[in-house]
């Protein structure tokens, strides 16, 4: 089930803004699978305290590459079959896609700014 | 440590609930000890221990404050008059709501010179079992902080030694899903 892409609660709206929306099984489908450009999917879970340290990068970063690529997550608690289709060992997991085909992945990198970026963005560079 | 968020909020009941991380080996045996120690004379619990789940929509419905990140770093009380305590103030208010333990929760509101020693060793108590958590096997709490990692690799040395069968070497800063989403069992379809 998809908890962020729904209506928000009222009394929620004052909450932090997530720059990256979540995907569930259907939602990924359409915008990953059948999305057009650089698209990167981070495979993460709520409980993963690596994922909460790589998280404030990670908001910074879809802010940085707003303009040149999607990026989304999967809650691997909750979307077994992703995870299983796209053999996730661990969180965080980003894979990368281009046009709807799996181009490249990064697992645990380090969660600064600048190594993030390069991971989420190197597998298209190579590609133009 | 507490945060006033004035009236009293919907799905809070007259019982503060805790939330704890269900897939940290550690927290769930504080959980169930909880559950034990917080039963009155007829086995009512006067704590509603909940886990955390892995969806934030849930936890702000709870209390729109709640930041799931946040509450899976530190343990989270939430009162029925709407604060939150959190930490080792969590802590101690699950004590003192513990009809099993009331004897020895006076020690946390002593004050000496404005300073509540015993809430501050409580603390310190506290930061230190959190830290030592991954000794424990688990996976999912991070990397240990810098104090505790020789104590973490003798651990892993010791088990190893014994015989225990090892987990194959990950990364540091990535969460095998062994011990996290991928032994859970799937959600029922809604």
């Amino acid at each position: 089930m998809n908890h962020r892409l729904s209506e928000p609660d009222p009394r929620t709206r004052h909450a932090a803004r997530d720059a990256i929306p979540s995907l569930d099984a259907a939602s990924f489908d359409t915008r990953v699978l059948k999305g057009q450009g650089p698209i990167a999917v981070e495979f993460m879970s709520y409980s993963c305290a690596h994922c909460g340290a790589m998280e404030p990068v990670l908001q910074q970063a879809a802010e940085t590459l707003r303009a040149r690529e999607a990026l989304f997550r999967v809650n691997v608690a909750i979307e077994l079959d992703l995870a299983s289709d796209y053999a996730i060992e661990g969180t965080p997991t980003f894979v990368m896609f281009l046009d709807g085909r799996e181009v490249g992945r990064a697992e645990g990198p380090d969660p600064d700014t600048a190594t993030v970026i390069e991971a989420l963005t190197a597998p298209f560079e190579s590609r133009r | 440590m507490s945060a006033a968020l004035g009236a009293r909020l919907p799905g809070r009941g007259a019982t503060p609930i805790l939330l704890y991380d269900d897939e940290c080996a550690v927290c769930r045996r504080m959980a169930q000890w909880v559950r034990w120690v917080a039963r009155d004379r007829v086995g009512l619990s006067t704590i509603d221990v909940r886990a955390i789940g892995e969806d934030p929509e849930a936890l702000r419905r709870l209390d729109p404050s709640l930041d799931i990140w946040k509450v899976y770093a530190k343990s989270h009380l939430l009162m029925p008059d709407g604060t939150i305590r959190i930490a080792g103030e969590a802590v101690a208010e699950v004590l003192r709501r513990s009809p099993g333990m009331a004897w020895c929760t006076w020690l946390f509101s002593v004050r000496i010179f404005r300073v509540r020693p015993f809430q501050g060793l409580l603390d310190i108590g506290y930061v230190i079992l959190s830290d030592v958590r991954p000794i424990f096997g688990c996976k999912s709490c991070g990397a240990p902080a810098l104090w505790a990692r020789p104590f973490v690799w003798l651990a892993k040395a010791l088990r190893r030694r014994d015989g225990a069968k090892g987990r194959p070497a990950h990364r540091a800063k990535f969460t095998p899903l062994g011990t996290s989403a991928a032994t859970r069992p799937k959600p029922p379809a809604p």
